[in-house]
This record gives C-alpha cells, sequence and structure tokens, in this order.
C-alpha cells in the first residue's frame, strides 16, 4: 500500500504533537537517505510518514564551548560549520556529496551498520543527545543511547531534538577504512580521543563503527589504557583488546574475520598518530 | 491517500503538480512533467544518475519527497541547457567522449556544474571526490574528469 499521509511539520512542537497522536504508526524521517530507499523499493510500506527537514531543526551552533548540531543539520552543514576537527571529518567520509547534502546528523545515529559514520565521531568526543516528548525533555549520553542493533533507548513519542558535543579536551584521530577512497561503506571505522598527563594516558575513548550491531565503544581497551604510556607494547596491546571486544558481521563489504584483524590495525594506527602527535608537540 | 497541488520553481518556471504523498521529485519530473534528463537509476541514493539542483546544492531526486521542495528552485539539466548550442560542460563531455551509454551523464553534468559554482578551478583530487556518488560503468572515469577539467577551463569562472 502506498503512503497515505505525508506530514511535513513546521516546528518541533506540531512534530512531537503527532507523535503523541500517531505514536508507533508514523515513521519518523529526517533527509530521507535511509528511508525513501527502502519505501522506493517497497521493502518499507508505511502508511504515515513524518518528514523532519522544516520542523526548525537543522541549526549549527556553539553553546559553553561545545558544538550544537540541531537534529536535521545537514552532513554538509557539519563538514562547514563543525568546529571540531574530527567531527567535520567523520562527516566528510559519510556517503557522496549529493546525500551529505540531504543526509542528517539525528538520521545518522540511526544508520544500520556499517553505516553511521558520525556517531562513531559522537561517541569518542562523549556526545549527549537531547530527547524530546510531549512530555518533556531529558538529556541521554550517546554512549547509554544504543541497546541493539536498531534499538535505541527512545520512548515512542520521543524525538531526537539535538546533539552537544564537548569540544575536545585531548587529541583526536579518526580514520573510516572503505574498499574505496569515498563514497564507501565501512570495513571498519575508528574514532580515538585520549587526554594525557606527563605521558599518560588520563582520559581514553576509542569508538569503532561497523563492527557490531551499532556504533560501540571499545571499553576494555579504553580502561587498558588508563594510566599507562603510549608505547608501542601498550598500543598493541589495546589494539589486540579492542579486536577481541567488538563484534564484527559479515557482509558484502567485508568477512568478520577480516573487520576483527582491520579494527586492530587501525585502533592501533589512531593511537600510534596521537602518540606522534604528542611526541612531536 | 489525497493528491496534494505542491508548487515550486523548475528551471526557472513557476511550476504546480498534483501529487500523491511522498512522491519522490525525481518521479514526478520524469513521469508528470517529461523532464527527462533526471534518470531513473537504482532509486537508493546510490547512484547519482538522478541528481538535480535543489537551491544550488545538488541532491538525489529520488530520495528528496516533492512536498519537500515546495517553494523552492530546482534545476535539471534541460535548465542548464542554453536554447540553442550546448552549456560548456556538455560540450566537453561530447567532444571528449566523456559519455557512451550516456546514462549517467546528465547526473555527472549536474554535480560538476555544482562544483565549477563553487569552485571554478578544481584540482584532479577535487573532481573526483566531487563525482565520488556519481556511478559510470562504460567510461572507466577518466574521459569524464578531462570532461571537467576541459570545461573548466573555458568557462574559467564564467559559470554558465
Amino acid at each position: 500500500m502506498a503512503v497515505q499521509n505525508y506530514f511535513l511539520p513546521q516546528s518541533v512542537d506540531e512534530a512531537v504533537e503527532l507523535l503523541a497522536a500517531h505514536g508507533d504508526s508514523l515513521l519518523v524521517m529526517a533527509g530521507g537517505t535511509l528511508t525513501m530507499p527502502l519505501i522506493n523499493d517497497g521493502i518499507s510500506a508505511p502508511e504515515k510518514v513524518m518528514g523532519l527537514r522544516q520542523a526548525g531543526l537543522n541549526y549549527t551552533g556553539m553553546a559553553n564551548g561545545s558544538v550544537i548540531l540541531g537534529a536535521t543539520a545537514t552532513l554538509s552543514q557539519v563538514i562547514e560549520h563543525g568546529h571540531i576537527p574530527m567531527l567535520r571529518q567523520a562527516a566528510s567520509s559519510a556517503a557522496s556529496w549529493t546525500i551529505r547534502n540531504m543526509g542528517t546528523v539525528g538520521g545518522n545515529l540511526f544508520a544500520p551498520p556499517p553505516a553511521g559514520d558520525l556517531a562513531v565521531a559522537l561517541l569518542a568526543l562523549d556526545a549527549e543527545l537531547n530527547l524530546h516528548s510531549a512530555r518533556g525533555s531529558r538529556s541521554v549520553p550517546l554512549a547509554d543511547f544504543y541497546k541493539g542493533f536498531m534499538s535505541t533507548v527512545m520512548a515512542k513519542d520521543e524525538l531526537l531534538l539535538e546533539i552537544e558535543v564537548p569540544a575536545p579536551l585531548g587529541r583526536t584521530a579518526y580514520v573510516k577504512y572503505g574498499r574505496k577512497h569515498s563514497h564507501t561503506p565501512s570495513v571498519v571505522t575508528v574514532a580515538a580521543h585520549l587526554v594525557l598527563d606527563d605521558g599518560l594516558v588520563t582520559k581514553a575513548r576509542i569508538a569503532l563503527g561497523a563492527v557490531g550491531p551499532h556504533p560501540l565503544r571499545a571499553q576494555a581497551a579504553e580502561s587498558y589504557l588508563q594510566g599507562k604510556t603510549l608505547s608501542e607494547s601498550h598500543i598493541a596491546s589495546a589494539a589486540s583488546i579492542a579486536s577481541e571486544e567488538c563484534e564484527p558481521f559479515t557482509d558484502a563489504i567485508a568477512s568478520e574475520w577480516y573487520r576483527r584483524r582491520m579494527v586492530k590495525v587501525y585502533v592501533a594506527r589512531m593511537l600510534q598518530q596521537i602518540a606522534a602527535e604528542e611526541a612531536s608537540s | 491517500m489525497t493528491p496534494t497541488i505542491i508548487s515550486f520553481e523548475l528551471n526557472g518556471r513557476e511550476t504546480h503538480v498534483m501529487v500523491m504523498p511522498l512522491t519522490p521529485l525525481q518521479r514526478v519530473l520524469r513521469e508528470q512533467l517529461g523532464f527527462m534528463a533526471t534518470k531513473t537509476g537504482c532509486r537508493q541514493g546510490g547512484c547519482g544518475s538522478c541528481t538535480v539542483h535543489v537551491d544550488g546544492e545538488p541532491m538525489a531526486s529520488c530520495l528528496m519527497p516533492i512536498e519537500d521542495v515546495a517553494g523552492r528552485k530546482v534545476t535539471t539539466l534541460e535548465g542548464i541547457t542554453p536554447a540553442t548550442g550546448l552549456h560548456p560542460l556538455q560540450e566537453a563531455f561530447f567532444q571528449n567522449f566523456a559519455t557512451q551509454c550516456g546514462y549517467c551523464t546528465p547526473g555527472m553534468i549536474m554535480t560538476a556544474k555544482a562544483l565549477l559554482d563553487r569552485n571554478p578551478h578544481p584540482d584532479r583530487q577535487a573532481i573526483i571526490e566531487a563525482l565520488s556518488g556519481n556511478i559510470c560503468r562504460c567510461t572507466g572515469y577518466e574521459p569524464i574528469i578531462q570532461a571537467v577539467e576541459i570545461a573548466a577551463d573555458r568557462m574559467d569562472g564564467q559559470g554558465g
């Protein structure tokens, strides 16, 4: 059956009212780059769709040193106004120019792996999400957002309004390793964010994409690095731990076997990159 | 399900269409308005053959609900083709054998046009990066990249 109703709310209030009224039966769409392909192919046949392009959420800004991204700011807007280099790098690595002009930051958080590169950078940067409903607002760390494959802590009547990204406290490194240089799905995406004090790691964030049911943090590798130097052997051990704790899958892009090995390679390279920057500073 | 009337600017002309909910812009262009340059490729946003400009930005028209372009400016390849002759990009593609089957060509040219609008003298890497979302299965890309370079030289920032 074809789509019966397409709602284009002109404000957040209108959007959450529609969500409250229609609940689960309303498919929420932002840039359409994930949803429209499924509808075009008949894989998804929603009766009611709500588009967010005109709901007033396509803004970017700064507040208290954090980058603020409205949920429907496009990936191209992030590249232009993202302020944090790793954020811009992650947005640049996604899809193609035309798709970055349409796809949104908020929508990217709901992209099934191996898609969803932005969330990897956002996890490493300790991003916070602002969820809103007719009942009120709440803030959820991105690290607590995902429950499983295409499953999050969001309630049925909640809408993702805004993402707050604190400026990184330390050094960052990001890589999306794919089969082509651009416009490519990820074999593995790694984002690292390390705070070092006198050569010792005081805070470690290592986030991984395309190697689990959702973008995830390699928390065992992060804990291992805590209080250690970035020596070659510590880097190698952290990379091994990350490759063991992730949950890669096999698809048309790469096998589970290969992805796991590439986690080890690219986590090590990101940590080496940070170590080299630290050594030369 | 009720059809609605959507108004937008298509290639400089005020246009009104009666559409069913969530019809992609790409289908409206081809099936309702007869603008056939914009192709039906993958309908997934992955091939670039349906690329048009919305308010000057290159976008995949297969993923754009027609309702979302209400009041906005849409430009297709027909819109940049002069009344007589060819746009410099079209001419460079034609002369440089950058088309074989031609299916990707309108999308390639619309993306290249958007690139030259922003960066009149792109280097080779910038051209490759900009066109990475446009798939060609015939040419091996090299003649296309060269055609954009030739057109950029000829246009020399003069738009077109």
